[in-house]
């Protein structure tokens, strides 16, 4: 009886001389069969797509000088060019706003509003060091248009489907695009242990062999029940 | 006229608040202790060449995290002091050892640090690195090594240096300690 199975895949290091999907077919074409789905970290299909930025690219305003402040200090938004690169990214009247109310909102017990309301780039952003060398002293922004990037995926190498997430060892898995008749939910849970590994192993890929196999069984059961 | 200098009272109150929350926050701090590094030791000799490496801690006393983006040894030798050698320097630090001369971007949190660990290559430009180096030693050479690194933290990005120097008679004590040296220090 096939049994979920997570099967990470190493790759060189890409960069935006790459295309993602090119790359995906490339490591993996030998791996995949009908019933898997491929998930890949954000981070490197926004590093394929050239949304990285050095430090001393940025151009730093007052506001994002004082923002930045009011975030704490584990957060990629509490350096100024983390708050910088939102700002550009979102506008930075609607990070102000966003601030304001979020702050707010904590006063009465509420978290989360701020990122809720600053725009999707806001947990996205990954400060310098949060990724590996030669990236490691860039910000890297969240990738463009993640469903079709995970459609592409699953386009061309046929598989049942295909997911951008954002893992990290803190137990926190976001899908930020996925192909059709996916459960981003469901991904992020299974992802949650991080089978990407930490960025010096390399594995930027996962697939999650026998996906659609498992899932037909557990809707059996349960029409059976 | 009273809301409106209501509204500017208010913004002034603000703006005073913010400036004392930041500056009470304050930011990280980084210091790279070159006055209590160790002392050179000789590593590797070649026919050609000899390598030394000390360690130099380094401690982020701020009351923020901060990140070294970048950090590496700029060695001073121009071949008006002194043309018998070659010089090249890296630094890594010893919780990440490598080779390449890249330094990884690493955050230090506040009340932490590390200890890096510089090595220098003198190659002999003629002849073999041990002439070479009494003759630097006869010479009575010192060079200064500076630490340059770049600093991000709350505040955006900066570049400083601290300088140790390397002089004649810690190679010295380090070639005779090898038992490499050929001459008497």
């Amino acid at each position: 009886m096939a049994e979920l199975e997570l099967k990470p895949v190493g790759t060189r290091i890409l960069t935006d001389k790459d295309n993602i999907v090119d790359m995906i077919e490339k490591y993996t074409k030998e791996d995949i069969g009908p019933d898997d789905v491929v998930s890949v970290a954000e981070s490197v299909v926004a590093i394929t797509q050239g949304r990285v930025a050095r430090p001393e690219d940025f151009k730093v305003c007052f506001l994002a000088k004082i923002l930045c402040r009011f975030v704490p200090q584990k957060g990629s938004l509490s350096s100024v060019y983390g708050m910088q690169s939102l700002m550009d990214a979102e506008g930075k009247w609607r990070v102000l706003f966003a601030m304001i109310i979020g702050m707010f909102a904590k006063i009465v017990g509420k978290n989360g509003v701020f990122y809720e309301l600053a725009g999707s780039h806001a947990a996205l952003v990954d400060d310098v060091t949060g990724t590996m060398p030669p990236f490691d002293k860039c910000l890297v922004y969240g990738p463009l248009e993640a469903n079709s990037v995970a459609e592409e995926i699953k386009r061309r190498l046929g598989c049942y489907g295909a997911a951008v997430a954002d893992v990290n060892d803190l137990k926190r898995a976001l899908v930020v695009g996925a192909s059709s008749g996916l459960d981003p939910k469901k991904l992020a849970h299974i992802l949650i242990d991080n089978p990407f590994g930490n960025a010096s192993q390399r594995t930027p890929i996962v697939i999650i062999k026998n996906y659609a196999a498992v899932e037909r069984r557990t809707e059996n059961l349960l029409s059976i029940e | 006229m009273e809301i409106l200098v209501t509204i500017v009272i208010i913004a002034i109150i603000m703006a005073v608040a913010v400036w004392l929350f930041i500056a009470k926050q304050g930011d990280a701090d980084f210091e790279f202790k070159v006055n209590e590094r160790t002392e050179f030791k000789l590593v590797d000799q070649t026919e050609k060449t000899a390598t030394f490496s000390c360690e130099v801690a380094f401690i982020n006393k701020g009351s923020q995290d901060g990140t070294i983006m970048d950090a590496f040894p700029r060695h001073l030798l121009p071949y008006e002091q002194f043309d018998g050698v070659e010089v090249n320097s890296r630094m890594e630090l010893t919780t990440a050892l490598r080779t390449d001369n890249y330094f990884e971007a690493v955050i230090i949190p506040k009340g932490t640090g590390g200890i890096v660990i510089v090595t220098v290559t003198f190659t002999a430009k003629t002849g073999n690195i041990k002439d070479a180096l009494q003759n630097l030693y006869d010479l009575s050479v010192d060079m200064p090594i500076d630490i340059v690194y770049q600093i991000v933290a709350r505040t955006p990005w900066y570049i400083h240096k601290a300088r140790m120097i390397m002089n004649c008679d810690e190679i010295n004590r380090a070639m005779q300690a090898k038992g490499t040296a050929k001459w008497e220090g």
